[in-house]
């Protein structure tokens, strides 16, 4: 069975109906925000079932649209966050992440500003390596960029989207070697993105990041995971109540081949392997469970069936 | 740019538009577009090095306490009904300081009162705020602002109507910016005067 993904927007009236049907077409609700009186609901659910979705909720004036990135979770890398040097580009650039379905962290560098100075810890390393995919905004000159990303990306794993002022063309002929995805014409600038040009860039950056998901879960598809990271959210919502307790926007966050779960690795980690998923399968048995870089929290990295030869 | 005499972004790469995108935003945002009259910035980024040099325009007149708001002297007590909130909080700083907290009251949001200490006579024409004082401050944190992330080692001069700024993350060569500096300005005066 293959999940896809989509975005639900409608009102809350009959709301709970709309969930129900959701679940019981074997969809799951990834992320629900609640904006006004409308709400958000981020969907992974059966291809050939989506038409059903839309036939029932056309009477409640919902909207279903396809949003290949729900279900992941992208990091924003910048050299700095430096207070005089805000409102960042890189704000626009997680937010308009946020607003096409994905999870979206910013990681500001401790000492990535400069050219010959900049450099990459090993925890930013690390926090980077747990994301799907980074996305790198950097500045305005292509010598600049030239020098400083290959010490930005060193030790790197995940696909890596490079963006910066110059041309496209120019940032894909001085990587080397090459990454995932580019987008030019970004860069550094003072202002909110707010004209049709401005917007239009996001928009590709957006184009690019779609392109590098489709790919990377089609690698999945060839070796599927034992068990879909979405199915894993909602056993440990059901199993961990605790989890309602965690205030974070996004309590578990869920990626293309795990999961981050916002509660104590030290207290919780046993707790969570020991979790049945099916008859005598544990989570333990299909999915590395690892402690995070970020704060205390738990990485569950699921193992494909080639390694378990298990699917749940 | 609207309300600059002269404004030239200088670079040796391609990238200089975008600097002129970002020194007009800030300037804008950091209420400085009347106050400079030139600016021109020169990056290098191959060493890399980021200059700014700029003339200013005469510098805006003091803030009395007549500015802030209307002073009425009666019985031994000074009332001041305040029209712009904008310099209020500097405006008690002083009172507090000269009066003592005791002797000044703000009943109101818009009224402040002091009394039990002999008022002075000039009272209306106290200087609460010098804007010049802290104006080359404000332009150098803003040419700050401008300049790219990182470059830490700096370099700054203001006097008269004039200043200057030069940056990089590496040492600065003190020869060669005080050229590059002094021929800025010289371009900048050919065309401005």
């Amino acid at each position: 069975m293959m999940l896809v993904p989509i975005t639900y927007k409608g009102g809350v009236y009959r709301l709970d109906e709309i969930i129900d049907y959701i679940e019981d077409l074997g969809g799951y609700i990834v992320q629900r925000h609640n904006i006004a009186s409308e709400v958000v609901l981020q969907v992974l659910m059966p291809k050939e079932d989506i038409k059903r979705l839309i036939t029932f909720s056309r009477p409640l004036a919902g909207e279903v649209t396809e949003s290949p990135l729900v279900g992941t979770e992208i990091v924003v890398v910048i050299p700095s966050l430096e207070i005089h040097h805000l409102p960042h580009s890189a704000c626009d650039v997680a937010e308009y992440l946020r607003s096409n379905g994905s999870k979206s962290n910013i990681l500001g560098m401790a000492r990535g500003f400069g050219k010959r100075i900049a450099q990459l810890n090993d925890e930013e390393r690390d926090l980077i390596n747990e994301h799907d995919l980074a996305i790198y905004v950097l500045g305005n000159f292509a010598s600049c960029i030239e020098t400083k990303f290959p010490k930005l990306r060193r030790g790197i794993t995940v696909p890596i989207i490079l963006t910066g002022a110059p041309d496209r063309d120019v940032l894909e002929k001085q990587t080397d070697p090459p990454v995932a995805g580019y987008v030019g014409g970004l860069g550094r600038f003072m202002h909110r993105t707010q004209t049709e040009a401005d917007i239009h860039r996001l928009d590709l950056v957006i184009e690019e990041v779609e392109k590098v998901v489709a790919a990377r879960r089609q690698e999945i598809a060839n070796d599927p995971l034992s068990v879909s990271p979405a199915r894993l959210q909602a056993i440990i919502k059901q199993e961990i109540p605790e989890i309602e307790e965690v205030y974070s926007p996004a309590p578990i966050a869920v990626q293309l081949n795990g999961l981050r779960l916002k509660l104590s690795y030290p207290e919780y980690a046993q707790k969570v392997r020991d979790l049945v998923i099916e008859d005598e399968v544990k989570v333990g048995d299909v999915a590395d469970v690892l402690p995070s870089r970020m704060r205390d929290y738990i990485l569950i990295r699921i193992r494909p069936l080639s390694e378990t030869n298990i699917v749940v | 740019m609207s309300g600059l005499d002269y404004f030239e972004v200088e670079c040796t790469e391609e990238g200089s538009d975008n600097y002129n995108k970002i020194a007009t935003t800030v300037l804008q945002d950091h209420n400085l577009l009347g106050i400079v009259e030139g600016l021109h910035i020169y990056i290098n980024p191959a060493y890399p090095l980021f200059v700014a040099t700029g003339f200013i325009r005469q510098t805006r007149s003091v803030i009395r306490v007549s500015d802030v708001g209307n002073v009425l002297i009666q019985d031994g007590k000074a009332t001041i009904s305040v029209g712009d909130e904008t310099y209020l909080a500097a405006m008690l700083k002083m009172f507090w300081q000269k009066f003592g907290h005791d002797n000044v009251d703000q009943p109101d949001r818009f009224t402040v009162i002091i009394k039990n200490v002999d008022i002075p006579k000039d009272l209306r024409e106290w200087v609460v705020i010098d804007p010049s004082e802290s104006l080359f401050k404000d332009l150098i944190y803003a040419i700050q602002v401008i300049a790219p992330e990182g470059f830490k080692v700096r370099r700054e001069n203001y006097g008269k109507n004039r200043f200057s700024f030069a940056a990089s993350e590496n040492t600065l060569p003190a020869e060669d910016i005080e050229k590059i500096i002094a021929d800025r300005f010289a371009k900048m005066e050919e065309t401005l005067r």
